[in-house]
């Protein structure tokens, strides 16, 4: 009993190579999609639109339980590296904290794939997440805390209404994905 | 005007892989004491308080930048980044404190913030994917890093893909051209006819390389043993 517990419970944190790559691709995708898309708004936070309907994507399409964290990491590695983010090293930080609020809505939610509600809700989390990390920012270089506070909630606010719109495009992938049995 | 992004994007993530042949044109320094130099800059412009040590942060960058002579550096896009943020900040600082005093702070604290991401940039554009994939295997996990440089290699190839998935459906008359995207209701169209068929191009294309690695016995190792071009 316990051995079958125990192989079921590895079996949940296997990540096959197949779905690895397929996480690597959607990692590397949330950057080039940010780099060739840019939409020059001047509007802080439309970038999350794209962060968060990719690592959704990563975790709806695989079945591993951390495939949202995974690229996240992937993806914040990649953008540091290539130079494509303004963030330095902080923006695996800011990648991985959105990814791990997404996973933990999968893991509560487990019809969350299959709901827009749902999925508007978890994706406003994720973009949440950027005041979190654009107030540490701030506040590590001294920036006055009431100005730290209103910029930070600004750069959230526009993160969190794009977030959803990425977030709300989610459902509909994942059902055509399932009509198609390409993911089960 | 979306073919020509791709057009560029892929030219830029192809060369990537030639720069190794390229010459630095810069003290050709380790990649190791490279990535080191960037995190250090980048922490000390977080800890800089005050205008000296902000100032000597600055000319320690500068020594870096002429040192390493990076090459690509889009001044405009930096200047515009620069300009935006400072005028936010800016702002927000003569607003809080009602008069222009504000505005040596504020001009203090987005150069700082400026500062502590400029040296990754520097890092970046003097440094080769090949020669940053490389690097991460000796700090990442094998697997993770093999998947790492693996999506990276192979990105212009999807991307390629993409692109003739975008224009097929653009001559079957599909609304997914930019001006067609302007319109936010036309935006499930783009879903529908690219984005789907795009994910499951990806999915075949891991499910390609996963097994080509399968047949080569990846993971018989803990480490990689082989690297192109070696």
């Amino acid at each position: 009993m316990m051995t079958r517990l125990s192989a079921r419970f590895c079996e949940k944190f296997r990540l096959p190579l197949k779905d690895a790559l397929f996480l690597g691709f959607c990692a590397v995708f949330a950057v080039l999609t940010r780099v060739a898309l840019r939409l020059h708004l001047h509007i802080s936070g439309h970038a999350m639109i794209i962060k968060v309907f990719f690592l959704m994507l990563a975790r709806g399409s695989t079945p591993c339980l951390y495939g949202a964290s995974f690229t996240a990491l992937l993806a914040g590695t990649a953008a540091m590296f290539l130079g494509f983010a303004k963030a330095g090293p902080l923006i695996i930080v800011k990648y991985l904290v959105t990814g791990i609020v997404i996973d933990a809505g999968a893991f509560l939610l487990p019809m969350l794939f299959r709901s827009y509600v749902l999925c508007a809700l978890v994706a406003g989390a994720a973009s949440s997440t950027k005041f979190f990390t654009a107030y540490g920012i701030n506040a590590l270089v001294g920036m006055d805390p009431v100005v730290n506070l209103q910029r930070s909630l600004l750069e959230a606010a526009g993160a969190v209404v794009f977030g959803v719109a990425g977030g709300l495009m989610v459902p509909m992938v994942v059902r055509r994905l399932k009509a198609y049995d390409v993911i089960k | 005007m979306a073919g020509d992004r791709f057009s560029r994007l892929h030219t830029t993530l192809a060369r990537g892989s030639h720069h190794d042949n390229r010459p630095d044109k810069g003290i050709p320094l380790p990649v190791g004491v490279k990535m080191l130099l960037a995190l250090t800059l980048s922490c000390l412009a977080f800890l800089a308080r005050t205008e000296t040590f902000l100032g000597m942060v600055t000319a320690a960058n500068l020594l870096v930048f002429v040192l390493l002579r990076p090459q690509g550096v889009s001044w405009w896009r930096q200047g515009r980044l620069f300009v935006f943020q400072t005028t936010v900040i800016v702002v927000l600082y003569i607003l809080r404190f009602g008069s222009l005093a504000g505005v040596r702070d504020g001009l203090l604290i987005s150069w700082q913030l400026f500062l502590a991401f400029w040296p990754t940039m520097v890092f970046a554009k003097t440094t080769s994917q090949a020669k940053i994939v490389r690097a991460m295997n000796r700090i990442m996990p094998s697997r993770m890093s093999f998947v790492m440089a693996t999506c990276l290699k192979f990105a212009p190839h999807l991307l390629e893909e993409v692109r003739d998935i975008y224009e097929g459906q653009v001559l079957r008359g599909a609304r997914i051209l930019p001006k067609d995207l302007a319109r936010p209701w036309n935006w499930p169209d783009l879903v529908h006819c690219v984005v789907v068929p795009a994910v499951v191009q990806g999915m075949a294309l891991a499910g390609n390389i996963a097994l080509a690695a399968r047949v080569r016995d990846f993971g018989l190792h803990s480490r990689r043993t082989c690297w192109p071009g070696d």
